[in-house]
Formats: C-alpha cells, structure tokens, sequence
C-alpha cells in the first residue's frame, strides 16, 4: 500500500469548504468499519479479579518508574511495579541515548548561572526548583545507571533488571492501569486496571501511588510513542488532580518517505549505547520546521516541505537572540536526542529525504505537560499522588527544549525525590480500606467496551482523531478559528462516539482506553491552546504571534469543576499550585 | 507492512513482552510467536533488537493508512 | 574403461548438482527475509552442510545403483572427508546463530545463546539439541571406530541406526524452526532423508533376509 494513497493534501484540505467539511473526508480515511457488531474474543463472564496491596505503587517502567521503584525501596518502603509494557523497553526510555549529567567540577557554568540561562532560553517557562535539581543530581543518578550496567548495551532491560531484581521488588508487567482509587478523604488509595495476557483486573490497594506513565501523543506516524496516551494525566485529572502544559508542542521532525518508519527516522541511533551529555543549553523549537513547512508549502506546489534553511521564511516561532543558530534543526553532536538527520545518513534519492515537521503530534516539550506539582518534591494536588519524568508537568526545561539530554537524566532525578516523599508519606498511613462497591463500579467501567454488543472501534475514533488533530495547522501552527473547528470535532468525539467505544479482546480494550485518554487530552490541548493568545516558545499562535508578558507570564492548570466540566486557571510562573 | 516476518522463532515470548504496543502474541498451538495486531506496530524494532535469535524482520511501509502533519 | 570415467563423472555431476547446485538454487530462487550478507552466507553454509549429510546415504554402501561403477574406496573416502566436513559446520551451527550479535546493537550474545538453548518449551530447540548430541556421537565413534573394539558389522549398524535418527530428527528441527528454509527447501530436505533412509532400511531388510536364506541353507 503507497503512502502517497492515504495523505491528503493541504490545498486539496483547503480547497473544501471551512475546513469543516474536510475532516469528515480525513475521517473517513480509516479503513475501520464504524460503528459495527463486537465480535467477542473473550468471554467477558470469566473475567477474574486480583487483589493485591502495597505501600508504594510506581506505575511505568521507564527511567522515572525504575528511579521511583529502587530509591521508594530502600527508603523502607514496600514497593511493586506495574507497568503496560516492559522494564526499559517501552515508552520512550528505550530511545533515549543522551542523558545529562552535570559535574560542578568540570563545567564552567555554575548551577546558578545554569539556571538562569535555561530560564531565559524558556522565556520564564521553567520551574527554576526543579531546573536546579536536575543540575544538582544528575550527576549522581549517571553514577548509579553507571554501576548498573546501562553504558553497556543500547537495550536497557538488563540494566533496569539488575537493581529491581537484587531488591526483590515485584514487578507486573503487561497490565494497563486505567483508573486511581480515592480513600474517603480523597486521597489516593491504590489503582486498578487490566491484564493484556489473562482475562483479568487488578486491583492494588496502596498508601500512595507515583505516576512514571511518560507522556503522550495523538499514536503518531514516525515517533516511538504510539504506547503513550496521557495515562497517567487523565487518570489523575478524573479523580481532581490538575494538569498543566498542555498548549506545548514538541515538534520532532520525520522523514517524507515512509514517514511511519520509526526506526529509520533516527537512522540507527536506536542501537547506539548510551552516552552523557554536558552542559549545552539551546531553544530547540522543532515547530519551526512546522512554520516553514506550513508557510512555503502554500504558495510552492503541494509536497513534502523544504528544509527551513533552503527557504528563507519570514515571521514564525521566536528564538531569543542568544540562542538563535543554536535552534532549528539541532546539530548532531553527541545528542542523545537527534532531532533532524544526520549529515551522512544515507538519503533516498530526491526531495523526499527532507524532514517534515511534527512526527511526534500530540507530545509536548519533555517534562512541561503532565500533573501539576504542588512543590518540588514531585507531589500532585492529591494527597498521595507523587509524578516523575515526563508524567509530572514539573517544567524542567519550560515549554521549550533547551539542555539536551536532560530527559533521561531529569526522570532519573524526580523519580529519586518522587520514591523520597512517597515512602515519608506511606510511613505515616495506614492501608487504605476500599469499599468492594467501588471496585466492582470501576470494573464494570474498565470492562464496559467489552461488554458493548455494538459500538465504534477504538482504531476508527483514533484514525478520525489523528485526522482531525495531526495535522500542522491545528496544533502547531495555531489560530482561532481552526482550533475551534477541531475542537467542535473533537467534542462530538467524545460525547456521541467514546461512549459507544468497544473492544473485542484485551488488545483492544487496552486501545479503547488508550483512544478515550487521547481524546480528553485532545480537548485539553485544543482548549489551552485556545486560551493561552499569545506565542511563546513551541505554543505558536499565527493571529496573536507576539510574546505578551504583561497577561501571560503564567503556565494553564486543567482540572475537573465541581460539575464534572473542564476548567482552567492561571498559574503565575514562579509560583506554586494550591492542593 | 511494518512488521513482517518471523522465521526461525524458537517461542521464548521475549519478543512478546518487548513490543511497546502488544503487535506480537504466542500462539497457543505451535507456540511460537505471531504477528497479531500488525496495524499498531511503530516500526521501533525494539522486538528485532531483542529477539535472541534474530528472527524478525521489519519492513518500513506502515499497514494501515498514515496520517502525517504536513500537507 | 572410457564409459566407465564417463559414469563417474555423471555421477559426480549428478550429486553435486542434487546436493550443491539445488539447495544454492532454492536458496537464491526462495522469498528471505533481506539479512545481511554475513547472515545469508551463515543460511547458505547450513543448508549446503545439511544438504550433504543427506547425500551421505548415497555415498555409502546403501547405494548399489553405483557400486559396479566406483570402486567403493573412493566412495567411503568422499563419505568420511564430507562428514568430518560437515560435522564441524554443524558442531558449529548452534553457535552461528548468534555470531552476527557481536557486530550489531542488541542483547549480549552470551545471554542470547543461554536462553536459546534453554527454551524448553519450543520443539525446535528441543529436537536440535538432540540431533547436534546425536550428531557429536557419530562424529565421535566415527573418528575413534577403530578404538572402540566393534566389529566393522556392528559398528556399520551402529552407524546406520544413529544416522537414521539424526537425520530424522534434524530434518524436523530444520522444518520446525524454518529460519534458513522456506517450503520447496522444506520438501527438498524431506524428500532427500525420505529417500536415503529408505535406502538404508532396504538395506538392512535385503541383507537380514540374505541372511535368513543362508541360515536356512
């Protein structure tokens, strides 16, 4: 099947009327039947049920979770992992080869000056507390990944195994947690979900529970995130957590020629072993290769874009002087994060090995979308609720990339402080109770698309979300009108289609939710897109393209109102949200 | 069509848990492992790379229709 | 004597094209997954290896069709030289699995081969481990035959009969695991062990029943 069969042109998307109709026609690009019979695979009568509890519970299997897991355990705690994939091999851990690690001795800029020089590549998006702890113990997180084995393989599973395996601690793999529980006081209480291999839900009863869940994406084409929903956020935002950062873009570029060829878009860094990274503070907007792919592609024939530096294109996303050169598609170096191709990678003949904006649609700037923290030791507005890595909204580096390899190296510092606080916390409660009711409440919920006899596959609504939310102009290069248009499509989603979504087997009921977190988080993007009018770092808005300091020096929380509805506040940069 | 062919598969079920997003099961009869949810595969290779007899192959045409973010 | 060098060289023709020329033709003819070159000449060694432990049984005693034509010195030279040969390819063979890992990203070689021979609950494994052992027996017993104080008879049954199981069970193995063969190799190395087992049961049976007419003479 050619790629070329399934894209649509924007001038072809243009030449519609709106714009309103031409989601319907991307809509109807997934070859999935719509709303159809549930033919069952499993037999939804025999599901079985498992208790289990613990003091701390780290969910996700990254560089945060194993951070939160090892440090959670040997402040005292008991601990257990429960992870939708694998140990180092699932979300974006596995790809990930730089990792920060920051010697005072060595370095010429202090952590001071460290700070302050990321803030201003932010444009004051950062959270200077923890763009310092990054700084300051970075270091010693490398040594212990060091001691462990990572340096040694481009695989991490055997490196992540040792520590969990000399500590005894239970890990479950393969099981997708879809839903926190609450104790009466409201605070965390444990979570549930489901078994990808048994028919079967878990539940773990916990005194305090770390969300490690990564961060997520639309499932896009040519970027390894197509595991990663938000699962942790919307968990967290249904039981009144709030969410922040989610107006950010990360705008890692792919390649035009079989864009969803993940591994061939990082031209072998995946099977490089990992390296550190020193003290190299950029602003790597990526969105700009968005902007002139979106700015030459209109007035050039329709195809894949030129690269920003063989056309000169005026206006666009703001790089702060100091770093200008330093932006755009980064150089190579030994970043652990490549984001254009490599100068000597091997090029398919003809324009076509031009990188194309936006292979990571729906992902935000490491660490700036996720749980809003309420200090600097990772913990949420939910009593209990610790976040680490890129589930935590902690705003290491702002709303911007600017100090490569700082991902891996920041998880591995907020899981430590994250596992801290949660094993402080866990010593001073005493196992939650949880009412059977509420158990058998959310289980009826988790297993709902199962029990649907009809309804809409989870790959239809994705494929009509992508179609509606993937493309450049919606959330990369942002105006009014077409944030309002996809918003509209995405609200019908999500209430006449969502709850008609169904699953056949377990596989399928792990996308049913996968496709109902991305919807919310669609509509959380969309809407503080909508709200933040002005541009600043990778949040571009084509009619209010000026930074505005005097309304918007602030991040957006997202969070459930009283009655149910999505609300949103202003949070000052600088300051800290109240619990 | 992402990925495609397993020969040579000796059912270790390593593959299976290394897949991010659950594409290849075992099957309970030959116990070997197969491409089950072929339209979810991202092209990561992480399977390939782990498969300790190197069995997988991985092509880099997508199975299901692409939607991309330029135009 | 003219026709006679003349048979010999279609003989000589006729094996090398049966087992070389034909497993390098399905080989090159086959749908393979694209691996790199180290990787194909690995598939390429194995099945000409393979493919001559087959042809084994047709450069033994088993094979009358050709025993007026070569004197059966020559013959049992070529059978030993091709099977110390190949016992050292697939001595090998478990190992070159996992060669490739030393030059290219991915799980410690070391690790990779524990859990591959170790991984009981795939057939495959199982069938390949006992035909390699099998395998070092008769390699082995055929290297120190004349120590091992059997009669030449015995030895031969001896010979015969593990022969007989090791080209069963590895012919399944190869089916089995299927990493270097694709169907038309599949029914090339069936039909080639069918046919040379067959020819040595023959054997047996025609040389038992001689032997029941001269015990009842």
């Amino acid at each position: 099947m050619s790629n070329n069969d399934n894209k649509v042109s924007r001038r072809e998307f243009l030449g519609f009327t709106g714009g309103i109709l031409s989601f319907a026609a991307i809509s109807a690009l997934g070859k999935e039947a719509h709303f159809e019979q549930n033919i069952l695979k499993v037999d939804t009568n025999k599901i079985s049920s498992e208790e289990l509890s613990v003091d701390v519970l780290v969910v996700g299997s990254g560089m945060a979770g194993l951070f939160a897991a090892i440090k959670a355990h040997d402040a005292g705690a008991k601990v257990m992992m429960v992870s939708k994939g694998r140990l180092g091999s699932s979300g974006q851990t596995p790809f990930a080869k730089g990792i920060f690690s920051y010697d005072a001795a060595k370095e010429k800029l202090s952590i001071d000056e460290f700070v302050a020089t990321v803030s201003r590549s932010a444009l004051g998006t950062n959270n200077e507390a923890y763009t310092r702890q990054l700084a300051e113990y970075s270091k010693a997180r490398v040594e212990e990944l060091r001691a462990w084995g990572f340096f040694d393989s481009p695989l991490y599973n055997a490196a992540f195994s040792k520590p969990m395996q000399e500590r005894e601690i239970p890990l479950i793999e393969r099981v997708m947690i879809t839903n926190l529980l609450q104790a009466e006081d409201g605070s965390v209480a444990g979570a549930m979900g489901f078994s990808l291999d048994e028919e079967k839900v878990v539940t773990i009863r916990a005194k305090s529970v770390i969300l490690c869940t990564g961060a997520g994406g639309f499932k896009p084409n040519g970027f390894p995130i197509c595991d990663l929903t938000h699962d942790g956020s919307i968990m967290a935002y249904n039981i009144g957590a709030k969410i922040t950062g989610k107006e950010w873009n990360d705008g890692h570029p792919g390649s035009a020629t079989n864009a969803a060829d993940t591994f061939g878009n990082w031209h072998g860094m995946f099977e490089e072993k990992p390296s550190t990274t020193t003290v190299q503070i950029n602003h790597h907007l990526g969105v700009d290769l968005n902007y002139a792919a979106y700015a030459s592609g209109n007035s050039i024939k329709m195809g894949p874009p030129q690269l920003m530096s063989e056309t000169t294109v005026a206006g666009g996303p703001y790089t702060p002087e100091e770093f200008q050169g330093a932006g755009g598609p980064p150089q190579e170096s030994e970043e652990g994060e490549r984001k254009g191709p490599p100068k000597d990678a091997k090029r398919p003949p003809g324009m076509s090995a031009s990188p194309v904006g936006g292979s990571s649609a729906g992902l935000a700037i490491h660490k700036s979308e996720g749980l809003t923290p309420i200090n600097d030791r990772c913990e949420s507005t939910i009593k209990g609720l610790y976040a680490a890595g890129d589930a935590l909204g902690s705003h290491m580096s702002g709303g911007i990339y600017t100090q490569i390899g700082s991902s891996l190296a920041g998880s591995a510092v907020q899981g430590t402080i994250a596992a801290e606080e949660a094993a402080k916390y866990s010593k001073t409660r005493a196992l939650p109770e949880i009412s059977q009711e509420q158990i058998a409440t959310i289980k009826a919920e988790i297993l709902a698309p199962l029990k649907r006899e009809a309804g809409y596959s989870p790959r239809w609504i994705t494929q009509t979300l992508q179609g509606i939310v993937i493309p450049n102009f919606v959330l990369y290069i942002k105006k009014e009108r077409m944030l309002q248009a996809a918003l509209a499509y995405v609200d019908e989603l999500q209430e006449s289609h969502i709850p008609y979504i169904k699953a056949s087997d377990m596989h399928e009921l792990r996308l049913a939710h996968e496709t109902i977190n991305m919807v919310i988080s669609a509509q959380m993007k969309l809407r503080a897109s909508l709200m933040r009018k002005e541009s600043r770092c990778s949040h571009f808005r084509l009619d209010y393209p000026e930074l505005d300091n005097k309304n918007w020096q602030a991040w957006i929380n997202i969070y459930k109102d009283k009655s149910g509805a999505m609300a949103f506040e202003k949070q000052p940069f600088g300051t800290w949200a109240k619990a | 069509m992402s990925i495609s062919n397993i020969s040579g598969c000796i059912g270790c079920n390593t593959c299976v848990v290394a897949c991010p997003t659950d594409v290849i099961r075992l099957d309970e009869k030959t116990k070997k492992a197969v491409i089950k949810y072929v339209e979810d595969c991202q092209m990561c290779h992480l399977c390939r790379l782990y498969c300790p007899v190197d069995a997988i192959t991985i092509s880099p045409e997508k199975s299901i229709p692409v939607v991309v973010s330029w135009g | 004597m003219i026709m006679i060098d003349l048979l010999k060289k279609y003989n000589y023709i006729s094996f090398t094209l049966a087992f070389i020329g034909l497993p390098i033709l399905l080989f090159a003819l086959g749908d393979f997954p694209p691996r790199t070159f180290l990787k194909n000449a690995i598939s390429l060694v194995t099945l000409l290896a393979f493919s001559l432990i087959l042809g084994q049984f047709f450069l033994s005693r088993t094979n009358n069709l050709t025993k007026n034509i070569h004197k059966f010195k020559n013959v049992i030279a070529l059978h030993k030289a091709i099977g110390y040969f190949v016992v050292g390819v697939f001595f090998l063979h478990p190992f070159l699995i996992i060669l490739p890992r030393y030059f290219e990203a991915g799980p410690d070689p070391l690790d990779s081969f524990i859990k591959m021979i170790t991984t009981f609950e795939s057939l495959g494994v199982i069938l390949g481990l006992i035909a390699w052992s099998l395998m070092l027996i008769i390699g082995l017993t055929a290297l120190f035959r004349e120590k091992l104080g059997i009669s030449y008879k015995g030895w031969r049954v001896f010979h015969g009969v593990l022969s007989l199981a090791f080209v069963i069970i590895a012919t399944w193995h190869s089916v089995d695991l299927g990493r270097h063969t694709n169907i038309t190799i599949s029914l090339f190395f069936i039909i080639m062990a069918t046919l040379g087992s067959l020819l040595l049961v023959k054997l047996y049976i025609v040389s038992n029943k001689k032997k029941e007419l001269t015990d009842v003479k």
